[in-house]
């Protein structure tokens, strides 16, 4: 297998973008991925897409096949990858598979969602759809229900209190206040959404023992890579980013199904499959991407990735140590909490924001010092099938 | 109108003994084919519960407390719950199984399980 590095990254802002289409986000980012790789008319020979709902949202398929065409990139080959909330991380997987075996030296990988065109209810209904159609759906499961149930239990079983949530929710705010790609640039505070009369209506339950603010927002947004062979790479004279370590893992489709609802297996197993792979341990990585769609998640994920013990990662976020500066920085870019979730663009999102750490050019505010190593877990479904990329900073 | 018996039908491993809901074509532990269908019995233990207040399309009401309970004989099934609070519950507590309409699609009653906590 080859070497796999990632020359060229960007990102257009999320947020609720009514004056774009769909095929246009996926354009623009991926024309500030090209040019940031410099590619000038070299050819690119492959193009993965990662979505999930353009077939149920934009009533639009083969998206792939049109966003070649608005780039003139013909006639590369191109494909949409679906893996739900994990379809940005899917296509980046497909991607690096591709340039590793030696089969393709230039590949774009787009991810991209547009989901607030719908109401609230529908576009709540397209996330459910991940559940499982015979004894899931039909009750009104969604995906913030599944998500309360697990806290309910993590809580539990492992001791996390609404104040450990809470300080996910502080530190991915401030620090996606700092980020111009974020939906949501605004801080709270700990009396608006805790501990005041006023924080009742401010930060209601959105499904128990979840608030409204450990929820992130529904969002649209695309963001982009390009990758090549890393010897290709290193003749370009200045700092890259390589792919070290890969990893993917499912789970069963059902919560009720696994024996221990508050084991992540898939994230136990992805992470541990990138970390070997990229012959590193979790306190050699310098900052993280987790996927905070619930406050609860970047706390399980901190433990099941292996930065901190089990039973931990709650008092680890409420002591500081997750934010910039402490033991492991994560979600530097605020998060999907902050930054947003458009679903099948948040697995490139989060490797974009990790190339930016790594070549070192974000503002002193959001750079972890001297980053050498980032690591990314994109989770679909409810935990049932996961990727991680551990990424490393090359030097010139 | 509410049926007293719970239509589901489980799949007990007949190799390992595993229980199996939704229905796999190999079993979860040891991979076997060999099923043997059984029925949800008596009452259930809710294990974990959440109350959703940002409802999917074709839910017209304020919230929904949805949770997942095991019945007597193993079998763990999601259900909704018909509570008006989350204070009324608690997991561990025993639930009473029911099989009413939980949804309404294309104007027909899509029917499943609900759980009434015995107070």
């Amino acid at each position: 297998m080859r070497d796999v590095a990632i020359i060229g990254a960007g990102m257009i802002p999320f947020g609720r973008r009514d004056e774009d289409t769909l095929l246009e986000m996926l354009s623009y980012a991926s024309l500030k991925a090209l040019d940031d790789a410099g590619m000038g008319d070299k050819k690119v020979d492959a193009v993965y897409v990662g979505n999930m709902g353009a077939g149920i949202l934009q009533h639009q398929s083969s998206i792939a096949s049109s966003l070649v065409d608005r780039l003139s990139l013909l006639p590369a080959a191109a494909d949409v990858v679906e893996n739900g909330p994990a379809s940005g991380g899917s296509a980046l997987k497909n991607g690096f598979l591709a340039v590793a075996s030696g089969y393709y030296d230039y590949v774009l990988v787009v991810g991209g969602e547009k989901m607030r065109e719908v109401t609230g209810w529908r576009a709540t209904d397209f996330v459910a759809t991940m559940t499982h159609p015979e004894v899931e759906y039909p009750y009104g499961i969604t995906l913030p229900g599944m998500a309360g149930m697990f806290t309910q239990l993590y809580m539990e079983k492992w001791g996390v209190t609404r104040e450990h949530l809470l300080a996910v929710t502080l530190k991915n705010q401030e620090m996606g206040a700092l980020n111009p790609y974020a939906h949501v640039e605004m801080t709270l505070s700990r009396d608006g959404i805790f501990d005041s009369p006023d924080a009742v209506v401010n930060n209601p339950y959105a499904a128990s023992p979840l608030h409204l603010y450990d929820l992130c927002p529904v969002s649209d947004g695309a963001a982009a890579v390009i990758l090549c062979p890393l010897d290709v790479a290193k003749k370009r004279g200045k700092a890259c980013v390589q792919i070290v370590g890969f990893g993917q893992a499912t789970d069963t489709h059902t919560l009720q199904e696994r024996e221990d609802p508050t084991d992540l297996k898939a994230v136990t197993l992805a992470s541990q499959q990138a970390l070997e792979m990229a012959k590193l341990k979790p306190s050699d990585i310098s900052v993280a991407e987790l996927h905070d769609a619930f406050t609860i998640l970047e706390i399980a994920e901190s433990e099941h990735v292996g930065f901190f013990k089990k039973g931990e990662g709650g008092k680890a976020a409420a002591a500081g140590k997750t934010r910039l500066g402490g033991q492991i920085p994560i979600n530097v870019s605020g998060g999907l909490k902050a930054r947003g979730h458009p679903v099948g663009g948040t697995g490139v999102a989060q490797v974009v924001d990790i190339v930016f750490q790594l070549r070192h050019e974000l503002p002193e505010n959001r750079q972890v010092k001297d980053a050498k190593t980032g690591l990314t877990i994109n989770f679909g479904g409810f935990g049932n099938n996961v990727t991680c990329f551990v990424l490393k900073r090359i030097e010139p | 109108m509410k049926k007293r018996e719970i239509p589901i039908i489980a799949f007990k491993c007949k190799k390992c003994g595993r229980i199996h809901y939704p229905f796999h074509d190999r079993c979860l532990t040891c991979l076997s084919r060999d099923f043997e269908k059984i029925h949800p019995q008596g009452n259930a233990k809710l294990l974990t519960f959440s109350a959703i207040f940002n409802l999917p399309w074709g839910f017209d009401q304020r919230f929904l407390i949805i949770g997942i309970a095991e019945f007597e004989n193993k079998v763990k099934v999601m259900g909704q719950i018909k509570a008006d609070s989350i204070d009324e519950l608690q997991t561990g507590m025993t639930v009473l199984p029911t099989w009413e309409p939980v949804r309404v699609k294309d104007g027909e009653n899509i029917y499943g399980v609900k759980f009434e906590p015995i107070k």
